[in-house]
């Protein structure tokens, strides 16, 4: 494997928030390599530290030691370069932007850089994402999942090369996480991005992943690599079968072994 | 923009308060007509002076309006300083806390030594009137920013200015616009104790005021205090008309649900 094939490679993470006795240590040495289109999640117990992984790798929050690389280059040239696509916990739209406007918000600032040719248009995003009936609604005019299908076409309308997604459907029913999950690899799966997926749910985990890095609370770092060899296009039936099911059983157990 | 039309239980209390106060006025003003004229009174001197009181309420209003501008846009300007330069936060904030709770009419007869008996006291003062609200409003519009739409737009490397102009600009509207409200009648307060302090101009509802009560006419003065409370309800009934124009599009359009 050549090293430009690592589209992001963490190297002796350490980070620790506050201040004396309140220090709080978060990351304790981390070193992972997340290979070129492939979709990685992470999941561990709360506070094993894999939103600040992922914030690391945003460029939110700074190491106290070690590195965060993407393609080569530092997460403050991946931002200024607009290679990172963000979706946070909350939807975050802007509630004076009709759906469509916030889509084009990435679009509208930092303009240095030119936008991809292979950019798709917004409008189509949307209605693949079954909002091409909401295209001049308010935020607040939609549901959750809704909500969240917007943040997600706002993440891709810019082509960014890399996907970074924290937790994005915690916030949903069930039901809705299970269609949100199809429609994201459905359109992730056109489009070849690496993604780093951080989340709670095991079924998420192992729906969505060719590998799942799960973290610990007691290490503060990774406690087991799983790849997920399910063949795709995954579709629903496949969180029927006995492979899919074992490796859901699989996953739990090590986290229950990581949990505080 | 879907609106009820108002019910009966919204407009009928406060129309039996206003009928009541109005009746008790009047029978107060049958048996003390040099504490209280009666309404009528009142109204026919609105109704036989009417360009008097028009044209000194249009040099009361323009004080008003002109100081709230100056004062506002004063404020706007150095909230953002303040905002991205915190030392000056620091250094001028609790200035502008004493200013806030400087009795300002103690201040009015200094202002008309410096700035003479023209329009340019009554200016200043109705500005410093409305700079603390307005100030203080601003600040927390420009801070209360969703911090996930901050931290995606520090994702796609947003300068400053376009974090400013895409994001904390719109979110400070509601503030601004609250203060807006509160700041357009104050500004009225302003011009009225500047007329009062400095009357050399001869002009001005505060200078009719003042004039009318040497002379004991007390009809002329509740006709001005009358036409000071129309302008002062006009003025806010025009901030929160220009708040449901621009803030409509935070709120849903007609016919829309929550999911």
């Amino acid at each position: 494997m050549t090293p430009t094939d690592d589209a992001i490679v963490f190297r002796g993470l350490h980070k620790t928030f506050g201040r004396g006795n309140e220090r709080v240590k978060v990351l304790d040495g981390v070193d992972l390599s997340v290979q070129r289109g492939q979709f990685v999640t992470v999941i561990g117990p709360s506070g094993c530290g894999k939103t600040t992984l992922l914030r690391l790798a945003a460029g939110l929050v700074e190491p106290d030691a070690g590195s965060v690389s993407l393609f080569g280059a530092s997460v403050a040239d991946a931002t200024a370069e607009k290679r990172i696509g963000f979706v946070p916990q909350a939807p975050a739209l802007l509630p004076w932007r009709t759906v469509l406007d916030n889509v084009l918000l990435p679009l509208q600032v930092n303009r240095k850089v030119p936008s991809s040719k292979a950019a798709p248009d917004a409008v189509e995003l949307l209605t693949a994402l079954g909002l091409g009936d909401a295209l001049q609604r308010r935020p607040r005019e939609l549901s959750g999942g809704m909500q969240q299908r917007v943040a997600i076409a706002r993440a891709f309308v810019f082509d960014p090369p890399v996907l970074l997604m924290d937790e994005p459907f915690a916030a949903v029913d069930e039901l809705t996480r299970e269609s949100l999950r199809h429609s994201l690899l459905t359109i992730w799966q056109a489009s070849g991005k690496t993604v780093l997926f951080v989340t709670h749910s095991v079924t998420e985990a192992v729906a969505l992943s060719d590998v799942v890095v799960v973290m610990s609370a007691n290490t503060h770092g990774i406690q087991r690599v799983i790849p997920i060899d399910l063949p795709r296009p995954r579709d629903d039936l496949v969180e029927t079968t006995p492979e899919f099911l074992a490796l859901e059983r699989e996953l739990r157990l090590e986290l229950r072994k990581g949990s505080k | 923009m879907s609106r009820k039309p108002l019910r009966i239980g919204a407009w009928l209390p406060p129309a039996i308060a206003l009928a009541v106060f109005v009746l008790l006025w009047q029978l107060y003003a049958d048996h003390h007509p040099y504490v209280a004229p009666k309404l009528s009174k009142v109204l026919s001197e609105l109704d036989s002076h009417p360009r008097l009181f028009a044209r000194n309420a249009w040099t009361t209003l323009e004080e008003a309006l002109v100081g709230a501008g100056a004062g506002m846009g004063v404020a706007f300007a150095l909230a953002l300083v303040m905002f991205y330069v915190r030392v000056i936060e620091r250094a001028l904030l609790p200035l502008a806390v004493v200013l806030n709770v400087t009795p300002l009419v103690a201040i009015a007869p200094a202002l008309v030594v410096a700035f003479g008996f023209g329009m340019t006291p009554k200016y200043v003062i109705a500005s410093l009137l409305v700079f603390f609200p307005f100030l203080v409003n601003a600040l927390a519009g420009l801070r209360d920013v969703d911090p996930e739409a901050l931290d995606l737009v520090a994702t796609l490397h947003a300068s400053r200015a376009e974090v400013l102009w895409r994001l904390r600009l719109p979110s400070s509207l509601p503030y601004l616009f609250a203060a807006g409200r509160i700041c357009m009648p104050l500004s009225l307060v302003g011009a009225v104790v500047a007329e009062f302090v400095a009357a050399g101009e001869a002009k001005g509802l505060g200078t009719l005021v003042v004039t009318a009560a040497s002379l004991g006419d007390l009809g002329t003065v509740y006709a001005a205090v009358v036409v000071l409370a129309v302008l002062g309800v006009a003025m806010f009934g025009a901030v929160v008309a220009l708040q449901r124009l621009v803030l409509g599009r935070y709120r849903p359009s007609v016919g829309a649900r929550r999911g």
